[in-house]
């Protein structure tokens, strides 16, 4: 699904090169769970925003899905991960200014959803998360263990291929987080979503098939 | 979709209601004042429109030069012209006549009703103009001599009803005219007001055979419209009228060493750009109008500014917003639709608000500048064209760039919770804001130049003296020919009376234009070729003393020389006659129209008309018996007391005659009624763009101060005070203010100078008229910031710093 060959992005300051990512190469199969862990500033979440599409590399190959990302105009990038990806974020990342029902529906208007479909689709993802009761609350009013389910349930409703979730839990006490690892691991099971999870806690990335370590950008490969 | 953009746009509005209220408000104010000041441009750009053939209707305007030099411009120029380039030019379709009838005096029964301007009007007037007719035939309505066409009011003044065809009008000196038409009345958007027409035959008869229009081409005071065939270009023409001129005229021109030049002036041109002599009416003035749009514009521009500035500022609170719509996939285009969405939901509220703010001050806004705008007339295709217009334009303007910011933020970058750091949008912001203070700097220092030069015109030392003095209009029903002895017994039965110190009576009187100008003046020693224009005025023996004239060489006027025939000069005219001292004028003899006069004095020039006019060469011609105006000096203690007097005096010698008076130094000033008004307007706009602008940078301050609050915070911790925590702040905007100065000065200089030059006596534009708004608009601003700045300065700095 996903092929990345010798990724590397810099940042150049007073003429210095600073590699964020150096020389990954990476492959991941349709189905895996897989986590990434690294010390902090070890590059991880440049990482997953530039699988995500969200970030340019600055030299490299990336394939997704057969379509040769590096090439493409950020138009069609775009097109292509509003259709396979769904994004998950350690702050949430909900509008203020809507309800948990209008956060759910958002991704749907930039998909030309009808109406009477859309309505039917958030009614299903409230269901799923028992957040029926909540749907007209604004995100300041939920917990943050709430505030996580309803940006999962965001990123699901458009059914993605692919989850991008950087440090999910992160923000959540130990019960709230289990309750999301599990709600992933059944996904992935279940549904066959390919989920690529950021994070620091070895008990979460063991709900995942495969680990990957980070370390000043590099990919770590077991000696 | 859009039920979306419409949810977060009305939250956004909801939940930051001061911000919404500073746009809504400050757009509202804005296009409200663009829109009255349009619909007043309007009313004034849509003059003399009505006509069907407008664009093929242009009036022979006239140059006369004495000597090589510009003397007189005329509205109403010579007779001969329109019949002579008629018959010289096939282009030309047709023409009309028209000149004064005088002040008339129709009488019914025993009924008086004054005509105050009536016109003789040749044949053609009905068939060039689309006046529609109520009653009659245009096309035969003034052919015969001694018809009259009335407007429907005085018809049904004098008649009752407008079936009047055919009856017959007593008119000063009891000529019978017949009434032939009857039209509608003339609309206030037409620079002709005329409640009767008497036809030009009549004139034609009443002057006798002997001086033939047709042959007059030195005999000023006629208007001549031409009309056109589609498709002549005027331009051409009027080059071609010299050469017939020339034919016909050329040899008393050379004679007297004059010249004359013929211009072609399109009809819809004249409300707005003709001041000439003997107009049909008081015409508008092109430069105010545009002056005045100009104003319309900035008031706006200002609102616009206040919109992108805080769009943009708060442009950080709705960057994450952004980011996660990109996350889950929306496009730029999209985000710019959805931000552009906003700006016109706010510019709807705010046209809203100011349909409603439109309607409230209409009323005073009428009071206050004497403009007619109506609520009816509100309605107008023009209005709903301006109110759309201005909603589409300002949707767009304000909404564009902020939208183009906003759109274009990274979803890392601003996911990331990195601030957003758009040096150039601030930079930006502080151009925009530039611009305002350089705008509002601007009106302020215009509104401030135009009070100067009318506080200046108003002090002024005249030359004369017009305080506590009635002026009398003349009587105009003449019973019998004992009228002139009359006239003298009356005044001087007025002087015996007390508390009225002095009588005249003069054919003018200051505070307007002199009606009579007569050329072909010269001395008498003088060859013909030399001769010039003057503007004279009948006086009797009492003028120079009534006024207080100040006579700088000879005498005045003198009953006991027993002169007839004296003239004064005042020093224009002396000059112009070729004395560069004013004693060598006296005792000198002058030729005027085959009279002989002598110059018995000069006086010092004086202000015949308000500052806004140069002094003309006026030459006070001796009738012991002028008959005009009557003024009268009296005494300040008992005016009510005069004026009765005086009027029972009036009535019993001059029975059926309407009493009709007016203080001089009234008549004078309203003279500068409309530099009043105009400067009241100016004012009015002014005080709202410097309010609109101050709202807009109470909320920039808001925002910056939110921003800076961390900041301040820490400094406040590190021990600085609050003083030069405020000091930093207004260093910043101080400035913004002093670059807009620079900016401001010279276009309001520029502008002030090209203002002044319709005014003959000026001001001269000091410091303080530049300095004052710099420092009004220094102090508005630093009240305006100081109350967000304080507030955060003096909040507790461990709270700000915790808000990280
Ligand atoms: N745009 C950027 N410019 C400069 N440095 C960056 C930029 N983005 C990330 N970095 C730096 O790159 C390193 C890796 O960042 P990140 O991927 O966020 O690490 P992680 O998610 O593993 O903590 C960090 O040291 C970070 O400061
Ligand atoms: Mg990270």
């Amino acid at each position: 699904m996903i092929t990345l060959e010798h990724i590397s992005k810099w940042v150049t300051t007073a003429g210095l090169r600073t590699f964020l990512l150096k020389d990954i190469n990476l492959t991941i199969k349709e189905g895996e769970f897989v986590s990434i862990m690294g010390p902090s500033g070890s590059g991880k979440s440049t990482l997953l925003n530039v699988i995500g599409m969200l970030d340019d590399a600055d030299e490299g190959k990336y394939d997704f899905m057969g379509n040769q990302v590096h090439s493409m105009k950020e138009k069609q990038r775009s097109q292509l991960y509003k259709q396979y990806i769904g994004f998950v974020f350690q702050a949430y990342h909900l509008i203020d200014e809507l309800t948990v029902y209008e956060n759910i529906e958002t991704p749907l208007l930039y998909q030309d959803t009808k109406s009477t479909e859309r309505k039917a689709m958030v009614g299903d993802m409230l269901d799923r998360f028992q957040m029926v009761g909540k749907k007209d609350l604004f995100p300041t009013q939920l917990s943050g263990g709430q505030q996580q389910l309803v940006g999962i349930a965001r990123a699901l409703i458009s059914s993605p291929k692919l989850i991008l979730a950087d440090e999910p839990t992160g923000n959540l006490n130990s019960r709230q987080g289990e309750e999301i690892m599990e709600l992933f691991k059944k996904l992935n099971e279940e549904d066959g979503v390919t989920i690529i999870q950021v994070t620091h806690s070895e008990k979460n990335a063991a709900y995942g098939n495969r680990i990957i370590h980070l370390l000043d950008g590099r990919i770590e490969h077991p000696r | 979709m859009f039920k979306n953009y419409l949810k977060i746009a009305w939250r956004n509005i909801f939940h930051h209601k001061a911000y919404a209220a500073i746009n809504i408000v400050g757009l509202a104010l804005g296009i409200a004042a663009c829109l009255l000041i349009l619909q007043y441009v309007n009313y004034e750009l849509g003059f003399d429109r009505q006509h069907a053939r407008k664009e093929n209707i242009y009036r022979v305007i006239q140059d006369r030069y004495d000597n090589g030099k510009l003397s007189t411009q005329w509205a109403a120029g010579a007779y001969a012209v329109g019949s002579a380039f008629k018959e010289a030019f096939p282009e030309i379709d047709d023409y009309v006549r028209l000149n004064q009838a005088g002040s008339q005096v129709l009488r019914r029964g025993n009924d008086l009703i004054k005509l105050e301007n009536p016109y003789f009007a040749s044949s053609s007037f009905f068939k060039i103009f689309s006046f529609p007719l109520v009653k009659g035939d245009p096309a035969t309505a003034l052919k015969e001599p001694f018809t009259v066409a009335l407007s429907e009011t005085l018809a049904k003044k004098l008649f009752g009803s407008v079936d009047v065809l055919g009856k017959e009008l007593k008119v000063t000196g009891d000529r019978i005219y017949k009434v032939t038409a009857v039209y509608k009345d003339m609309p206030s958007q037409s620079h002709m007001h005329f409640e009767a027409l008497f036809s030009f035959a009549s004139f034609v008869q009443l002057i006798g055979p002997d001086n033939n229009p047709d042959n007059a081409w030195n005999w000023d005071g006629c208007l001549t419209y031409l009309l056109l065939k589609p498709g002549t270009d005027p331009k051409k023409l009027e080059k071609k009228f010299m050469a017939v001129v020339t034919q016909k005229n050329g040899e008393s021109l050379k004679q007297y060493n004059a010249d004359v030049k013929y211009y072609l002036q399109p009809l819809t041109d004249i409300h707005l750009y003709s001041n000439r002599m003997l107009e049909a009416g008081a015409n508008g003035d092109g430069k105010t109008t545009y002056l005045l749009m100009g104003i319309a514009f900035f008031v706006v521009l200002i609102a616009w500014i206040n919109y992108i500035n805080l769009a943009t500022a708060r442009a950080i609170s709705r960057a994450k917003e952004v980011g996660i719509r990109k996350a889950v996939g929306s496009q730029r285009s999209q985000l710019i639709g959805q931000f552009l969405f906003e700006s016109a939901l706010l510019n709807a509220m705010a046209v809203a608000l100011a349909f409603v703010i439109i309607l409230a001050v209409v009323p005073l806004f009428n009071r206050l500048t004497g403009q007619s705008i109506s609520i009816g007339q509100l309605g107008g295709g023009m209005f709903w064209l301006n109110f759309l217009l201005l909603y589409i334009a300002g949707s767009f303007i304000s909404g564009i760039y902020p939208a183009l910011v906003l759109s274009s933020f990274k979803p890392i970058v601003v996911l990331k919770g990195k601030l957003v750091h758009t040096t150039q949008g601030s930079y930006l912001r502080k151009g925009l804001v530039v611009l305002q203070f350089a705008a509002s700097l601007f009106l302020l220092i215009g509104t401030l130049a135009v009070s100067k030069q009318i506080r200046y015109m108003k002090k002024q030392e005249l030359g004369m003296n017009i305080d506590q003095t009635l002026v009398i209009k003349k009587p105009i029903v003449v019973t019998d020919s004992t009228f002139l002895n009359q006239l003298t017994s009356f005044k001087n039965s007025l002087e015996g009376q007390s508390g009225i110190q002095k009588a005249s009576s003069s054919t003018s009187v200051p505070g307007e234009p002199v009606g009579w100008n007569a050329g072909g003046i010269r001395l008498l020693s003088q060859p013909e070729n030399v001769a010039k224009q003057y503007r004279v005025i009948g006086v009797d023996y009492d003028y120079v003393d009534m006024f207080d004239l100040k006579v700088k060489a000879g005498r005045n006027f003198s009953r006991d020389f027993g002169e007839k025939k004296g003239v004064i000069f005042n020093e224009s005219a002396a000059n112009q006659i070729g004395f560069t001292k004013p004693e060598d004028a006296i005792g000198k003899d002058i030729f005027f129209w085959g009279d002989t006069l002598r110059i018995v004095g000069v006086v010092h020039n004086f202000h015949q008309q308000s500052l806004r006019d140069a002094f003309e060469p006026l030459i006070l011609r001796l009738f012991p018996d002028v008959r005009g105006y009557i003024s009268l000096k009296v005494h300040a203690a008992d005016v009510k007391g005069s004026i009765t007097k005086v009027e029972k005096e009036w009535n019993r010698f001059f029975p059926g005659n309407t009493f009709e008076y007016f203080f001089l130094d009234e008549h004078f000033n309203s003279q500068y009624k409309s530099d009043q008004q105009f400067g009241l307007v100016f004012g009015i706009f002014t005080t709202m763009a410097i309010f609109v602008a101050c709202m807009g940078l109470f909320g920039l301050a808001s925002f910056t101060t939110l921003q800076k609050t961390k900041e301040i915070g820490i400094r406040k911790v590190l021990g600085a005070s609050v003083n030069s925590i405020l000091k930093a702040l207004y260093q910043e905007f101080a400035w913004l203010i002093l670059v807009a100065f620079v900016i401001a000065t010279p276009i309001a200089w520029f502008a002030i100078n090209k203002w002044l030059e319709g005014y003959a006596f000026r001001m001269r534009p000091d410091t303080i008229t530049f300095v004052l708004p710099l420092l009004v608009i220094l102090l508005v601003a630093l009240i305006t910031v100081s109350y967000q700045t304080i507030k955060a300065a003096l909040a507790n700095p461990v709270h700000s710093l915790r808000t990280e």
